[in-house]
């Protein structure tokens, strides 16, 4: 896994332009000014949004304000999911910076968890966190941990701080060397499209008769509607990216590259062989983005577009729909 | 007052499913033969709730009991793996001295769900709160309402016990009774069974074990019912009535 040190960087420090700007009818005593911020991708908007909600209440009265959310073109924002996937999925094919609009009132009980507190982020990611490892290794490493350890995982992610994070991550990345993988393969993923929140299932490393599974068998496995399996080697988009890193290296150490032009996988036993390809998506703003991120085109019929964020959920890959 | 439409449909959804709830509703019109059948079982749950739920003595609870029925994953009825319970009644185990509504009292309807983690491979109770105008209740407020013999458990570590969580797939937020221990304690219980040889409905034990820590009360006649249904119901249709009737 030392050798996926720099995609694990760059993974973790993955940041989003945003621009906060207060709700019209909240009341204020002066104006309020629109709040920017560069958002971490990998963590929680109620966790790196502080400074926002002291900047709003400084124009506000106290009786004026009560628990803040956030809002997209009419979307309450769920802060439970990472702030990378909401971007991805709502935001992604818009202009920078993502436009995001704060509330403190009439907060929707249908719609959005309450979060009154730090604890109840660490609740929800260090349970995120313990579910990963229950489908990974029956949660015998998570169990194993002491709670320093846990803490540690915390505010390693509320800290931003990558060592100290991965310090802790690592032991929960690894598997015995007579297994060739995981458990299960802890995954969600996300479809604007759909009723469900998210589709998760069981899914191995590995199949029955030994070979690596890849990305593309767990779509076709899991979420056939998606992809049909002829178009997708047909329409990858080789201008971002000439290969196609299917599972992301900071979850799972087999990573396998597609080749674009014959449509065939090859199992690498690590990754990256040579240094990444440094392409910018197209959806950032000339900022270097994760080489990992990969756009794979289908048929205007069908969908615009796929895309596969390597960005990663809770020690899961989520695959967003645009 | 109370949504008699609410409480009608509950009716209706427990006599068709379980032939021993009904029964036990027709006893309770003999007892308070002045009241209408539903605002009579109405403030008859509501009293049996007050007394367990000594917190909150002027709330009253409207608790709904599950029923393994119309999963909605399309497995049979009584399955092991439950999709969404429906509504049902919660019939009565004591005394049904009916008390007088207070004017301040309120009422708290809770709807439970019980689904099936994959990842934890075992049933997880999902449930909601909310007052009759639709106000739903704070996590703190569950907390506070947990029975006394549970408070011991919820207060080690409330945060992996009871949170907030969004419903998997109805994707609004629900409480959950975190799993992570289930298989824990749900292991002897399938092991002893074994060894006397005798069938256990998983989902019936697990939940009169899980349930009464968030208001939910399996009625003991649950798992008599179950485990008459699984030894050929036609001629013991008697004993279970006969069965219901002691319990009072």
């Amino acid at each position: 896994m030392t050798d996926d040190k720099d995609v694990l960087r760059d993974v973790w420090f993955g940041r989003i332009p945003t621009c906060f700007t207060l709700y019209q009818d909240e009341i204020t005593e002066r104006e309020a000014e629109p709040y920017y911020l560069l958002l971490p991708r990998v963590s929680y908007l109620t966790l790196v949004t502080d400074k926002v909600k002291k900047h709003f209440q400084k124009v506000m009265r106290q009786e004026d304000i009560s628990e803040i959310w956030f809002e997209y073109e009419g979307t309450p924002l769920k802060w439970h999911y990472p702030i990378g996937l909401l971007f991805d999925l709502l935001a992604s094919s818009s202009a920078l910076p993502w436009n995001i609009t704060v509330h403190f009132k009439s907060f929707p009980e249908k719609d959005l968890l309450h979060c009154p507190s730090k604890d109840v982020i660490e609740a929800h990611f260090m349970s995120c966190v313990k579910e990963a490892d229950a489908l990974k290794h029956k949660s015998q490493v998570i169990n194993e941990m002491q709670k320093k350890d846990h803490k540690q995982l915390w505010m390693g992610l509320q800290n931003d701080r990558f060592d100290q994070f991965w310090a802790i991550n690592r032991k929960l990345m690894e598997y015995p060397a007579e297994e060739n993988g995981f458990r299960y393969i802890p995954f969600r993923i996300y479809q604007t499209t759909t009723e469900r929140p998210f589709i998760q299932k069981l899914f191995r490393p590995v199949s029955t008769d030994g070979q690596l599974h890849t990305l593309g068998d767990l779509l076709k496995e899991v979420c056939p509607s998606a992809v049909a399996p002829e178009v997708f080697w047909d329409q990858v988009v080789a201008s971002d990216t000439e290969n196609v890193l299917c599972l992301n290296s900071r979850d799972h150490p087999q990573i396998h590259r597609m080749d674009c032009s014959t449509g065939r996988s090859q199992p690498e036993s690590k990754w990256p062989p040579s240094p990444p390809q440094r392409s910018p998506g197209p959806s950032c703003d000339g900022e270097t983005q994760v080489p990992v991120t990969l756009l794979i085109g289908i048929p205007p019929y069908l969908k615009p577009s796929l895309e596969f964020s390597t960005q990663t959920h809770s020690n899961g890959v989520s695959v967003t729909d645009n | 007052m109370v949504g008699n439409g609410e409480l009608q449909r509950t009716v209706l959804m427990a006599t068709c499913v379980k032939h021993i709830f009904k029964l036990k509703m027709e006893l309770q019109c003999h007892i308070k033969e002045h009241l209408t059948m539903y605002r009579h079982f109405f403030l008859w749950r509501a009293k049996k709730t007050i007394n367990k739920i000594k917190r909150q003595p002027a709330a009253k609870l409207l608790q709904s009991c599950p029923t393994l029925c119309e999963p909605i994953d399309g497995s049979p009825k009584g399955s092991p793996i439950p999709g969404i319970l429906q509504e049902a009644l919660d019939p009565p185990l004591d005394d049904l001295e009916v008390n007088e509504t207070t004017t301040a009292a309120e009422v708290i309807k809770y709807e439970y769900h019980v689904l099936y983690s994959c990842s934890y491979q075992v049933p997880v109770l999902y449930f909601r709160a909310s007052f009759l105008d639709g106000r739903p209740l704070a996590l703190k407020d569950i907390w506070e309402g947990v029975h006394e013999c549970y408070k011991m458990r919820l207060l080690q570590g409330p945060w992996d016990t009871i949170t907030q969580q969004e419903h998997p797939i109805l994707g609004q937020p629900f409480f959950v009774l975190h799993p992570c221990k289930t298989s824990e304690f749900m292991t002897p219980v399938l092991k002893n069974s074994q060894k006397i040889n005798r069938n256990v409905n998983y989902i019936t034990s697990w939940l009169s074990m899980v349930g009464p820590a968030v208001g939910l009360n399996l009625p003991l006649s649950y798992a008599t019912a179950a485990s008459q249904d699984e030894g050929n119901v036609d001629g013991q249709d008697s004993s279970i009535e006969r069965k219901s009737l002691e319990e009072h």
